[in-house]
């Protein structure tokens, strides 16, 4: 039976493959994701290990919490060298500083772009000095700075050239004595480094007799392990003490873990959608082969074979398939992960990849996935195939008895609806307490799995019961299809009318479509060079130029091929309404074809509805509470000086100019939670309270002293009320307690806590304000008023001068940025549900050979065929687009009710759902092309004469 | 003469492998004719057909329709053609099972994207006596009505000629009898002409014309049989030579 099921597969090949592709994407997105981790993760342990290669013990601040948002630990008093230095068994002890800087090129900021840090670090002895200089040396005098060479070459510096740097204290004038790689990596992640002596850095960052950490050398015959222990006798608790490896190890995984920890899963989760919707296709196919190939099995069931066989033969199939398939997913993996590699560092935020490493996770967890995923899709059909009675071998069209589970779809589907659905509710309203229950998952997991399950039970019973609206739909969208036909081909007669015209369009026609063809069959040679690039530009060249002369002799074959279509047929409206008899033919394979690309488009829309929801929450947020004119602050997320805040006030057009502090906090003894320091006499003139429980702006003319103004989410979470008190704990272990005096809601712009500025600086070092507002006096004009302040603000460039309307702005491209990445990853799911609807066509048209002679027999042309196919297949994908946009509102509706109280709101993206709608009609014309010309070119005695 | 053909020949094959299906064709059919080709299997009488209707070539030799020429015709020409002057009635009936009894009667004429003339297609359904049946779906119907279903779809378009392939081969006597009748009962009023291929020899002597073929050849062609038993002789006669 094994033979048979191997040979009976070798027979569909094409078939095969087809199939295949659907959990190729799926596993090698998978795959992917874990062959980047590993080399982000790499190359950062490579990074930091280099980097503290000659350092034995390390001492730094203890912090309180790992902050996720950037905040620092705070410096150490530079006394403590001295002390260290002491420490018997030390051999050097030098301090170093890290501090947020850049360098000004031509005027221009030179920091860097993509949400990396731009850091200055002084620079070390060569005792600890882990640089490698490519040119020059490293800063022994004060105004000298080296840089990293990744930032030398991306701005053209040169050793010798005077430029300038952005410190605490204002543009200072540098010069560039050196260039430097770390290790063999040119940038930590896109970071931008400027090398600075130890001296200079004290001075220009707000570190004078303060240090960042201090490196420690031991001497001959002391172990770091040694070295530390009688370093932490002799250093204040407040020091940390690591040696070299365990401070690179801690420093790597915090910045690798920075970016895993929100790329590896939301890869992942775009992957197991992938896998999902691959699942459908395989099941489709699965379905559709055993119900044609039903005279064999029962064939083989006459001459002996048991059900038990015929079971197993089609499992085999799907087994060799899953494992093929996941296999090839794997090596396309590789390439996957190079692609995003390659994407990131186009859009400049350059992660740091060491070389490609197979794990055993990376290899069997795919294989495992893929192979498990395309027999659990293939049981079904399997089962099916046993019930083929004997005597269908004898008897022509034997139709198979409806299954139990056929016979209960709709209430089964109904059940799976309503459980899946009340998990979805529950996860996003009772963060997953039904599954917490059930299983005793913490409560991330619990919110992830009740999600995802619901999300998954929706879709599979989505997918069951769209066969019962199949047909009304397809009525549906047959009417302004029908009207659309109708319209071209009124046009298409008036031209025919006009002699000469009719033939010139119908060449015109032709020409387009081998214009068309040409460039599908370069767009694929396109994507094969672009991998190729990845590996060698002479290469994917070479790769192109073959692509493009097989191209041209591909349409050459066509081009001999392709009979005249002249004169043209009278158009029909017939076509199109076979093509919606057709759909409406199997409602149920329709709808599982469609399903795939229905999945696909409902994360389209869902993530689309979730993302601007965040955004139309983060704007009108804007619009309802800044008042000010000016909304300063760096792309880099980085604090802006604090400086630059009288620098603003100083402008004479400027009424009221203000800073925001951000930091986290560790509240009680619970969760982190953000801190916003503000100036209660200016902040009011920038910001309007939405003050709740007795709170006010009077208020705010006393708010001084260890008062705190709690937001309504934050006084939730943590059951506090007017009156009482709290304690906040900063990143550094200082401790403040705090007694609330009002309540305010704002979700989005001031979660957390707001004491004021005072309270805040002596409480952390973390003080430089995150935001700057800047209001004008009254008749100030917009454009000049920026202006003016952005001039005096030009010593501190890293802070960005917007108005309210460039801010908004600003901030929509970046969240479309974001989303575009998101739809590039939802694209996969497209490509599977075009595979999907190519094979189910593929199959349907094979079944129809017969009908297909018959109405060529009786006057069809071939392009009439080729419509009807066409329209069959944009029927049944608009069918999937609209039920997945429905299903998308649905999801994106749920959570954004479930964060209402964030500040999120639904909105209907009523223009993109229409883009979204197009798109899919356009993949179903896509999908079509093969599967209608082979319909067109069937051979009509042939196909009469087919049984 | 409404279909014309010169001399045909039909090789398949090449080299060594070479079947001569049809070695030297001609064929000359006036119009109201109702004609019969006979002959055993491999005769190449369906190979004769089909060159006929146009819906496989010649290897040499020249085929008319309605006085065109069709051997040159590219596959739009000859789509053309069909619609306008070829009917057809298939042995499996190949009905479109999603469609109902009339909409498969007014097919060709859709796809043609014509309109019958007023009255033609009520006076077809009447004709094949399904006027009662008109809303049913094919698997509604039995064997027979479907064939009658096919019968009127390719009367419809009143076309020049009407090719039938074996009508009867798979129907039982007694509704085989009734469809011939009703093919016969087409011609007689409304003068149209038919080939049918068969090796049914009761559906023969309904014809006003028996061809029969062996190894490619014509090597009989005669009137109107008196009765069935006379085609049988004829047939063991071709046989015999």
């Amino acid at each position: 039976m094994i033979l048979v099921a191997l040979r009976g597969l070798w027979g569909r090949k094409t078939r095969a493959i087809l199939t295949a592709i659907s959990i190729v994407l799926g596993t090698a997105m998978i795959a992917g994701t874990f062959v980047l981790r590993d080399q982000i993760t790499g190359a950062f342990d490579s990074i930091f290990q280099t980097g503290l290669e000659k350092t034995d013990v390390l001492a730094s601040k203890r912090t309180a919490f790992t902050s996720n948002n950037g905040a620092q630990p705070g410096p150490l008093p530079a006394s403590l060298i001295g002390t260290i230095a002491h420490v018997d068994g030390v051999a050097k002890a030098e301090g170093q500083i890290q501090a947020a800087g850049a360098l000004v090129v031509k005027g221009k900021y030179a920091g860097s772009s993509s949400g990396a840090p731009s850091l200055v670090i002084s620079s070390l002895s060569d005792t600890f000095n882990p640089y490698t200089f490519s040119a020059g040396h490293a800063p022994t005098a004060s105004g000298e700075v080296v840089v990293n060479s990744k930032l030398a070459d991306d701005k053209h510096l040169t050793v010798g050239q005077h430029v300038q740097l952005a410190t605490a204290v204002g543009l200072e004038p540098v010069t560039i004595v050196g260039i430097f790689n770390l290790g063999t990596a040119s940038s930590i992640g896109g970071a931008t480094i400027v090398g600075t002596t130890f001296a200079d850095a004290q001075q220009w960052y707000d570190r004078v007799d303060q240090t960042s950490t201090i490196a420690v050398k031991a001497d001959p015959g002391v172990s770091q392990q040694q070295l530390k222990q009688r370093i932490i006798a002799a250093v204040p608790h407040f020091v940390k003490v690591q040696t070299g490896p365990e401070a690179a190890k801690e420093q790597a995984n915090q910045v690798a873990s920075g970016i895993n920890d929100f790329l590896t899963p939301l890869l992942l989760a775009f992957a197991g959608a992938t896998v999902f919707a691959g699942a459908f296709i395989i099941f489709n196919t699965f379905s559709i082969t055993v119900a044609q190939r039903s005279r064999e099995f029962a064939l083989l069931r006459t001459i002996g074979a048991s059900r038990r066989q015929v079971l197993r033969s089609v499992l085999i199939e799907a087994l060799v398939i899953g494992l093929l398939a996941s296999l090839s997913g794997i090596v396309v993996g590789i390439g996957f992960a190079k692609l995003l590699d390659t994407l990131f560092d186009r859009s400049g935020s350059g992660l740091p990849t060491s070389a490609i490493t197979l794990k055993p996770l990376t290899i069997w967890l795919p294989l495992l996935v893929g192979t498990l995923i395309a027999m659990l899709a293939a049981i079904g059909p399997a089962f099916r195939a046993t019930r083929v009675p004997p005597i269908a071998a004898l008897r022509e069209g034997a139709e198979l008895p409806p299954s139990w589970m056929a016979r209960h779809r709709g209430l089964l589907a109904s059940l799976m609806g309503a459980v899946g659905l009340g998990l979805l509710v529950d996860g996003v309203f009772d963060k997953g307490g039904i599954v917490h229950a059930l299983f005793g998952f913490g409560s991330t997991p619990s919110v992830l799995l009740s999600m995802a399950g619901g999300a998954i039970l929706c879709f599979l019973a989505v997918a069951m019961l769209s066969s019962y609206v199949v047909q009304p739909l397809a009525e549906v969208i047959g009417v302004p299809l029908g009207l659309l036909i109708r319209l071209g081909d009124w046009i298409g007669t008036q031209i025919m009318r006009v002699p000469g015209l009719g033939r010139a369009w119908y060449v015109v026609r032709r020409v387009v479509s081998y214009v068309l063809a040409f460039l599908l069959f370069m767009l694929l040679g396109g994507i094969v060079c672009g991998i190729l690039a990845l590996i060698s530009a002479p290469l994917a060249l070479f790769g192109l130029l073959v692509s493009a002369a097989l191209s041209i002799y591909a349409v050459f074959r066509i081009w001999r091929r392709t009979e005249t279509e002249w004169p043209p047929e009278r158009p029909s409206p017939l076509t199109s309404q076979l093509a919606r008899e057709n759909t409406a033919r199997n409602p149920a394979r329709t709808a599982v074809t469609s399903s795939s690309l229905m999945i696909g488009v409902a994360l389209v829309v869902f993530v689309a509805v979730f993302v601007n929801g965040f955004k139309d929450s983060f704007l009108g947020a804007l619009d309802n509470s800044i008042t000010s004119d000016l909304i300063i602050q760096s792309d880099s997320f980085s604090p802006i000086p604090a400086e630059a805040v009288p620098t603003a006030q100083a402008v004479p057009d400027v009424q009221t100019a203000a800073g925001i502090q951000f930091t986290e906090a560790k509240i009680n003894h619970g969760g982190i939670d953000t801190v916003n320091g503000i100036d209660p006499l200016d902040f009011p003139q920038l910001y309007k309270f939405d003050w709740q429980q007795g709170g006010s702006d009077a208020l705010l003319g006393h708010f001084q002293g260890d008062q705190a103004l709690i937001e309504e989410q934050f006084a939730k979470s943590h059951h506090l009320k007017i009156g009482q008190h709290f304690q906040v704990t900063s990143i550094e272990g200082n401790k403040l307690t705090l007694k609330v005096v009002g309540q305010y809601k704002d979700p989005v712009l001031m979660t957390g806590i707001s004491i004021p500025t005072s309270t805040f600086s002596t409480w952390t070092t973390n003080s430089d304000p995150g935001v700057l507002l800047v209001k004008f006096k009254p008749g100030v004009n917009l454009d000049q008023g920026k202006a003016e302040v952005a001039a005096a603000l030009k010593q501190f460039p890293v802070a960005t001068v917007r108005t309210n309307a460039e801010y908004k702005q600003h901030t929509e491209s970046q969240v479309n940025g974001f989303l575009t990445f998101l739809y590039v990853l939802l694209a996969m799911i497209g490509i599977i549900s075009l595979v999907g609807i190519i094979n189910t066509l593929a199959l349907s048209v094979f079944e129809r050979t017969r009908e297909i002679g018959m109405l060529r027999a009786v006057g069809t042309t071939r392009r009439q065929l080729r419509r009807m196919v066409r329209y069959e297949s944009v029927i049944t994908s608009v069918i999937g687009g609209l039920i997945g946009v429905g299903v998308g509102l649905v999801f994106g509706w749920i959570l954004t009710k479930g964060l209402s109280d964030q500040g999120i709101q639904f909105s209907v993206p009523v223009s993109f759902i229409i883009v979204v709608l197009i798109v899919a009609a356009l993949a179903g014309v896509l999908a079509a092309i093969l599967p209608a010309r082979r319909a067109a070119r069937l051979d009509v005695l042939e196909a009469l004469q087919y049984e | 003469m409404v279909v014309a053909a010169h001399d045909v020949t039909r090789d398949y094959g090449e080299g060594d492998t070479i079947v001569q299906a049809l070695r030297g064709v001609d064929l000359e059919i006036p119009p109201g004719q109702f004609t019969a080709v006979m002959g055993p299997s491999g005769s190449g009488k369906s190979t004769l057909m089909h060159i006929l209707a146009g819906l496989d070539r010649p290897t040499t030799g020249s085929v008319s329709i309605d006085g065109q020429e069709i051997t040159a015709m590219g596959d739009q020409q000859l789509t053309l053609l069909r619609r306008r002057h070829i009917g057809f009635i298939f042995q499996f009936f190949n009905l479109l099972p999603m469609l109902t009894a009339e909409e498969n009667i007014v097919l060709p004429l859709r796809i043609a994207g014509r309109d019958a003339e007023p009255g033609w297609v009520d006076e077809v359904i009447s004709k094949v006596g399904l006027s009662d049946r008109r809303t049913h779906r094919p698997a509604e119907l039995s064997g027979g009505q479907q064939q009658r279903v096919a019968i009127a779809r390719g009367l419809v378009t009143r076309p020049t000629v009407m090719f039938a392939d074996e009508p009867t081969g798979n129907l039982d006597s007694t509704t085989s009898e009734e469809i011939l009748a009703l093919m016969r009962e087409a011609v007689e009023s409304y003068g149209q002409t038919t080939v049918m291929v068969t090796h049914d020899a009761r559906a023969s002597a309904m014809a006003d014309r028996i061809l029969f073929l062996a190894d490619g050849l014509i090597v009989r062609d005669q009137g109107r049989a008196a009765s069935e038993q006379d085609v049988l002789t004829a047939m063991s006669e071709v046989s015999g030579q």
